[in-house]
């Protein structure tokens, strides 16, 4: 009993973390229509910007995580004003801008391994353990969760009642039309990539966190809330985090009765099983 | 006062030109009608005058400012052009009140967040849909709607921008195609009531008695090219445009 408990408290958190990562990607996805790569390292930039405010400036940690957060949102806005904006009104095609992501993704990693080195990171966290349900749980944990679910039910909420939610829905479904009645859709796309980038950084500050930082840890990050999105639906709030409770829980399920090792295997297995079964993903749009 | 003119306008496509040097002027507050057989560049024309197909050569004069070469898409609006589309588009996943809402409301990022609707947007979003028929059907999801009701919705979100002054020249690329002949009533109805709002609309349409109805100028194009303007009832009665018309 005291496994499954800690089985579901673990499958949550790392629903939770694939969550914050298929928010923002998917919400990019939505209305520029192609795979934003660069999105792995707005998270991890995010994680970097906290570390280098408290290890060496010494600010106060929640102030650095707010800077942490808006800094990744202006990464990733300042990847679609310099690069992607420019693109698209050259009308290239999705497989250009994933390229030109992929550059991003592995430029800006470079950059950050050359200012913090490719060594593991750690934030001065403490690691206080909770009992959920009879599952342990940490505070950054716990922080994940919350995150998960709050950042979902916001996004679900700004895209529902807010103009700029009616704005994003519009260009998602047809960017042509949107453009036609006035709607200024490059200056949508651009609030879109901050809010998905801010999001994708709160991932990557609580995996600083929760087990430290490396200059390539987007990747993987975005890897997992790829998948999330695809299983769960793309372009779809709540799919993208019904996909990520299902990995999480699959994967850490998986684990209990077979080697640690296959974990990443379950995810991809998953994942072709949609792509041929049900390729529109849990909730189709 | 001409509210829109083309200047020597060429679109071409694979070299081939669709519209091939056109010169028309379109006079503010009225209903132009521009006619012409299948392939002749009404569409084309519509694409071009509403940035959705670049410019290949010629210029763009909308209410009597600097020239344009070229418009494009986001900027047509800034210029008061806005369109219907023959094959209907819509924000097919948004509510019917939703597609109405989105196009009337300010969007600074305060108000984009804060905002919601304030109530003279619901206000004006109802007063559009009921004009249309479509207030009952305001929860509906646009993808739900029927053919007519669809049509009738992208009229609505005209009417919208018009309501806000976003819009001053409507294009309606073959509005009434399919209706019932109550909805064309509707339609045409709307359409006058644009026109005696002093909104220039440019209908393209092959129905000749709703040519005859709501035109107060025709034009006629073939090739890409001006064959004839003038009243319906004249340029209706010319031997070079009813040969045109029928391919002989």
């Amino acid at each position: 009993m005291e496994i499954l408990s800690q089985l579901i408290v673990n499958s949550v958190i790392a629903g939770a973390m694939y969550a914050l990562m298929a928010l923002g990607f998917n919400l990019i996805y939505s209305v520029t229509r192609f795979f934003n790569l660069a999105h792995g390292v707005a998270a991890a930039a995010g994680g970097y910007a906290v570390f280098y405010l408290t290890s060496s400036l010494g600010q106060n940690v929640y102030i650095a995580t707010a800077a942490g957060i808006v800094s990744a949102g202006f990464l990733g806005y300042g990847f679609d004003r310099l690069v992607f904006l420019r693109l698209r009104r050259r009308k290239t095609s999705s497989m250009v801008q994933l390229v030109a992501s992929l550059g991003l993704l592995t430029s800006v990693q470079a950059v950050l391994a050359i200012l913090f080195t490719n060594e593991f990171q750690t934030f001065p966290a403490g690691h206080t353990l909770y009992n959920v349900l009879g599952g342990a749980i940490t505070g950054t944990q716990t922080a994940v969760v919350a995150s998960g679910f709050f950042i979902t039910l916001l996004l679900a909420l700004i895209l529902r009642h807010t103009m700029f939610g009616k704005a994003v829905n519009a260009v998602s479904d047809d960017a042509e039309v949107a453009r036609i009645v006035g709607i200024d859709t490059d200056r949508v796309t651009g609030r879109v990539f901050f809010m998905g980038s801010a999001i994708a950084g709160i991932a990557g500050i609580l995996t600083g966190f929760d087990t430290g930082l490396g200059p390539t840890m987007g990747m993987g990050l975005l890897l997992k809330g790829v998948i999330a999105c695809i299983i769960g639906g793309m372009g779809n709030v709540w799919g993208g985090t019904a996909g990520s409770m299902l990995l999480g829980f699959a994967e850490n399920f998986g684990i209990w009765k077979i080697p640690g090792q296959w974990k990443d295997a379950i995810s991809f297995v998953i994942l072709i099983a949609f792509l041929l079964l049900r390729p529109e993903g849990m909730i189709k749009k | 006062m001409n509210k829109l003119e083309t200047q020597d306008l060429v679109k071409r496509f694979a070299g081939v030109a669709a519209i091939d040097g056109l010169s028309i002027s379109i006079e503010a507050g009225r209903i132009t009608s521009i006619i012409g057989p299948n392939g002749s560049g009404k569409s084309t024309l519509v694409n071009v005058l509403s940035g959705m197909l670049p410019i290949d050569g010629g210029l763009v004069v909308v209410d009597a400012q600097p020239p344009l070469k070229s418009i494009r898409p986001s900027k047509a609006p800034s210029y008061g052009i806005t369109r219907t589309f023959q094959e209907v588009r819509l924000f097919e996943q948004m509510t019917v009140l939703d597609n109405v809402l989105v196009v009337l409301t300010e969007r600074n990022l305060r108000s984009a967040f804060f905002e919601r609707h304030r109530a003279h947007h619901l206000g004006q979003a109802e007063a559009v849909l009921t004009r249309t028929g479509l207030w009952g059907k305001r929860g509906d999801l646009a993808v739900n709607l029927s053919y007519g009701q669809r049509k009738l919705l992208e009229i609505a979100r005209v009417l919208a921008m018009c309501a806000t002054s976003q819009a001053g020249i409507i294009l309606f690329d073959e509005p009434f195609a399919g209706l019932f002949p109550q909805m064309v009533k509707t339609v045409s109805s709307i359409i006058k009531e644009l026109r005696n709002s002093g909104i220039t609309a440019v209908l393209i349409e092959h129905n000749m008695d709703l040519i005859r109805e709501l035109s107060d100028h025709v034009i006629v194009m073939d090739s890409g090219r001006l064959l004839a303007e003038g009243s319906a009832a004249e340029v209706l009665e010319r031997r070079d445009v009813i040969e045109a018309y029928l391919g002989e």
